[in-house]
């Protein structure tokens, strides 16, 4: 009696999870965000063991299982995005430590920098003053976000 | 890194009204001990990912230091550090 091979439909399930999970953003503001890029490892591992073990079935039971040709399409497939998967993990983590940069409780070196309209701007001063003139307290804090240029 | 006029073009198009700086020779990304050597495009040095928030007495109260650029502070984990701040 025909059964349907469960390993390979749900490896290819998980396999187009995996891809649909590598190609959001991470930075899209998700809360939980952190497990994304494991979560994204993860998936691609379970969809390559999920679909051997597919293809072992039809290629072990050819009368009971198909998916011979199927099985083996997506176990390159899969193995494919694997290797990707890993890569951008790898690559996405090749920045250096911050263990000198300014920690809790230590002051904010001062700095001066252009602003869009070439204006020097000093951290003392967006510490000093007023964001608008409608307002005539200081700040109470300022929000330092050091990015890569454009993201 | 990018030169105040690219930055001026970011803002005019994603309509940012907070203050964008240019740190094009990465001076102040270095004094902050965040360089990123060769991490840019064409080999260029950038910055690692970092949020800080400072205090008005110059403290720095919270750090955000990401270990995947892919995954950076989201904007309400930063406003409820700032709320935190009396």
């Amino acid at each position: 009696m025909r059964q349907r091979n469960w390993f390979l439909w749900t490896g290819t399930l998980v396999l187009v999870l995996a891809f649909a999970l590598g190609a959001v953003p991470f930075i899209a503001q998700l809360p939980g965000q952190g497990a994304l890029p494991w979560l994204d490892l993860l998936l691609s591992i379970l969809a390559v063991v999920l679909v051997i073990l597919g293809l072992r079935l039809a290629i072990r039971e050819p009368q009971r299982y198909r998916g011979k040709a199927m099985g083996w399409i997506f176990t390159a497939v899969s193995s494919l995005l694997l290797v990707f998967s890993c890569l951008a993990f790898y690559g996405a983590r090749q920045i250096p430590q911050a263990n000198a940069a300014p920690h809790i409780g230590q002051k904010a070196p001062d700095f001066e920098l252009k602003d869009t309209s070439g204006r020097n701007i000093s951290l003392a001063q967006l510490l000093a003053e007023p964001l608008n003139a409608s307002q005539n307290s200081r700040p109470k804090a300022v929000l330092l976000v050091f990015y890569r240029g454009y993201w | 890194m990018d030169a105040p006029e690219v930055s001026r073009n970011l803002a005019q198009k994603a309509g940012y009204s907070f203050t964008l700086l240019s740190d094009p020779d990465a001076s102040v990304i270095r004094r902050y001990q965040l360089l990123h050597s060769h991490g840019g495009p064409e080999d260029a040095d950038i910055s690692r990912p970092a949020e800080f928030l400072v205090d008005s007495s110059g403290t720095v109260r919270w750090t955000n230091f990401t270990e995947d650029i892919r995954v950076r502070a989201r904007a309400a984990e930063m406003l409820a550090a700032a709320a935190s701040i009396n």
